[in-house]
């Protein structure tokens, strides 16, 4: 029973790295441009689209067709903040709780009509079913051990260039005070459109490892905000190492949960969110 | 990956159905009082989930349409006729209403509908109350019978439904497993919905039986994010032979963890994906050797009483048609237009829906799915249909084709080979 449990958790952790990509490009909304936008999960299932029809009208493996649906996903971003959401930010922020509901509404819609409502999945070739025994029945796959690292090296990168740059330093002035950057000279609505540019990059990569892992249709993306949105409130808000700890645990709570009885998996992932939520309402590491 | 694109929308349809309506009008009248247009009533989930259940219902129409350009011969005279087509959206709730709206306002004669209990129930209960025929199919009989809360010795005064029945259909499981020799363990995959709470009540019993011992790790909710935990229970038990009920993005998720896990059943049945050919092509070659149910095929030696056509001849006009694989579901959408057409045939006085009962209630018709006569069913108001047992293995037309591999329950189906262990690239 206790290497059953001990398996379950690590498979956890692993689904928890797809949850943390999910996250954080929420954790940065939330965190830096301080809106919701519940059209997240649509924007990545669009995104996941968009991937498919890259990879199948190109010919190439999923992962490579980043390479063009990312910097697509940018400008998509960037437009959207740039054209659409800084006409209503600094406003009542129930109108940009409302101008993104109604973005998920055309989005599950455009999708249906456009792709039908079949259910669809990226086509990963041999990574798909490549695994790696770690001891004997224990095993790990390669896909799920690869969407773990890449999303610890988003976090860390986004980190870095939160942190540690001179765009990160513009975008840390202008979230904490519009006025105040305003004042000094800087270009806060395009500093604003470039984090949602950023936003968009980590969206496309979520996309990606999200059509590979999971299937996707028009009217997946609700399930994924709410994950998203659990494991950015778990880990704290605006801290990006944390939306990775949010991640992880709802991995490992849903994947224990399963252990006892199928029934639990998906209860025991929002409970456990309930259960710190209650103890520990700022998060793991808040930064506000 | 083979990504498939969904030709046959709702515009199509709707298109078609518009030139089945037009033709439908009393054009020639006959020097006698031209009798009143036939209204059938036809529920189907175009939009929503079950959409893929009516692929082939365009082509069926056209069929139709060409057979009796829009008249019935009944009793000597020429009556014109309608179809109304109307859909569910894959929601039992709208099913129920758009049947009333069929009743009420359309005054429909006989009811057809199609595709699940959850669309066939609602509708049957609405024809029940209100005292029209409803001939139905595709839903499993148990499902359809017990879910409406059927009384085995009363039965039902309108509604008529023919399909596999549950406990038919593990009979030919088990002897697929049989002649594989799996260890007696078998792992099951039955979610939290109406098929999977259905299953877990009917089925077990008659599994263990047989000697098999059923490792069940639960309900659970669809979409489920990962199938760890299930994988992890059918490995420890060493279950041999896989059962999964589950719509195709998640046995998707299962089988690609399943891979990962190095969880290799010898047979693995994947209900909801594996009957048709839409759900089978992702796979690719971990595909080959799926054994699923088969409720119908080219290889069936039936003929349709509507064109006359044998199941070869129905499967390759429709894949000439549509350039796509024809499945099971394509014989029964035909069966389900052609029974009703039987039965008006056969009606006394068109203008008593008694007697429209009455011609359903006595209905033995020679259809293209195989006999369907009511009075033989498992349950009053039911009618078995047969299911032979089938493999998936690499096509010459198509890139996988489905096998008949046992024939147990019905033996004039031809086998196409025997049961085979799934590969696993080996």
């Amino acid at each position: 029973m206790a290497a059953a449990i001990a398996d379950q958790a690590i498979q956890g952790v692993l689904l928890g790295g797809l949850y943390c990509m999910f996250a954080l490009g929420l954790s940065l909304t939330v965190g830096v441009l301080r809106f919701v936008n519940i059209a997240h999960g649509d924007l990545i299932v669009l995104l996941s689209f968009l991937t498919l029809a890259v990879c199948t009208g190109l010919g190439i493996h999923p992962l490579l067709s980043l390479v063009l649906v990312v910097p697509l996903s940018c400008a998509l971003f960037y437009a959207l903040q740039r054209l659409l959401l800084q006409r209503v930010t600094g406003q009542n922020p129930l109108l940009v709780l409302l101008i993104t509901f109604g973005i998920a509404i055309i989005i599950q819609n455009g999708l249906l009509q456009g792709f039908g409502a079949d259910t669809r999945k990226l086509p990963g070739g041999a990574l798909e079913t490549a695994t790696w025994q770690v001891a004997p029945g224990l095993y790990v796959g390669i896909l799920p051990l690869l969407t773990l690292l890449t999303a610890i090296v988003m976090v860390w990168l986004l980190d870095l260039l939160l942190y540690r740059s001179r765009l990160g330093a513009r975008i840390r002035a202008a979230s904490d005070d519009v006025a105040a950057a305003n004042l000094i000279g800087l270009p806060t609505p395009r500093i604003f459109a470039a984090a949602m540019a950023v936003v968009g990059a980590t969206a496309a990569v979520a996309a990606c490892f999200m059509g590979l892992q999971m299937n996707f249709d028009p009217a997946s993306g609700p399930s994924r905000l709410l994950i998203a949105f659990e494991a950015v409130v778990l880990g704290g808000l605006g801290s990006l190492w944390g939306t990775l700890a949010g991640g992880i645990v709802l991995g490992v709570a849903q994947s224990i949960g399963g252990e006892f009885d199928a029934a639990w998996q998906a209860i025991a992932g929002h409970a456990a969110f309930l259960l710190i939520f209650l103890l520990r309402p700022q998060g793991f590491f808040p930064k506000y | 990956m083979n990504t498939h694109c969904r030709q046959l929308g709702r515009r199509p349809i709707l298109k078609s159905l518009a030139v089945a309506a037009a033709t439908g009008l009393p054009l020639a009248r006959p020097a006698i009082a031209a009798p009143r247009t036939l209204r059938i009533g036809l529920i189907m989930p175009m939009t929503g989930s079950l959409a893929l259940f009516t692929e082939h219902v365009p082509f069926v129409l056209d069929q139709v349409r060409r057979t009796y350009g829009g008249m019935l011969p009944i009793n000597g005279a020429n009556h014109p006729f309608q179809i109304l087509a109307k859909d569910s959206q894959s929601n039992p709730n709208r099913a129920s209403e758009v049947a009333l709206d069929l009743i009420l306002k359309d005054k429909v004669d006989i009811m057809c509908a199609f595709a699940t209990p959850e669309t066939v129930n609602p509708v049957s209960d609405q024809c029940e109350a209100n005292g029209v025929p409803c001939l139905t199919n595709d839903a499993p009989l148990e499902p359809y019978f017990f879910g409406r809360h059927g009384d085995p010795k009363k039965g039902f005064d309108w509604t008529y439904n023919f399909f596999f029945s549950a406990g038919q259909v593990v009979g030919t499981f088990i002897s697929v497993w049989d002649r594989l020799s799996v260890t007696k363990h078998l792992g099951v995959l039955w979610a939290n919905d109406t098929d999977g709470n259905a299953f877990a009540q009917v089925m077990p019993p008659i599994f263990q039986k047989a000697g098999f011992t059923v490792v069940d790790p639960g309900r659970f909710d669809l979409p489920a994010s990962n199938f760890n935990a299930q994988i992890a229970a059918f490995k420890s038990a060493n279950a041999d032979a896989a059962l999964a009920v589950l719509p195709s993005p998640d046995f998707t998720t299962f089988w690609n963890e399943a891979a990962r896990q190095a969880y290799r059943p010898r047979v693995v049945t994947p209900g909801k994906v594996g009957e048709f050919p839409p759900g089978v092509y992702p796979y690719g070659d971990r595909a080959i050797n799926f054994a699923v149910e088969v409720w119908w095929s080219r290889f069936h030696p039936y003929s349709s009483t509507m064109t006359g056509q044998s199941c070869a001849e129905l499967a390759d006009e429709y894949e000439k048609a549509s350039n796509r694989q024809a499945s099971m579901a394509l014989g029964f959408r035909h069966s389900l237009l052609e029974v009703c057409f039987d039965v008006l045939k056969r009606t006394q006085d068109l203008d008593k829906p008694e007697s429209i009962r009455d011609a359903l209630r006595t209905t033995d018709c020679k259809s293209i799915v195989g006999p369907i006569n009511f009075s033989k069913g498992p349950f009053p108001n039911t009618a078995e249909t047969l299911v032979v047992a089938g493999q998936w293995r690499k096509g010459k037309k198509w890139p996988l084709e489905l096998v008949i591999v046992d024939n147990k329950d019905v033996p004039e189906v031809p086998l196409g080979g025997h049961p085979e262990p799934m590969t696993y690239g080996s």
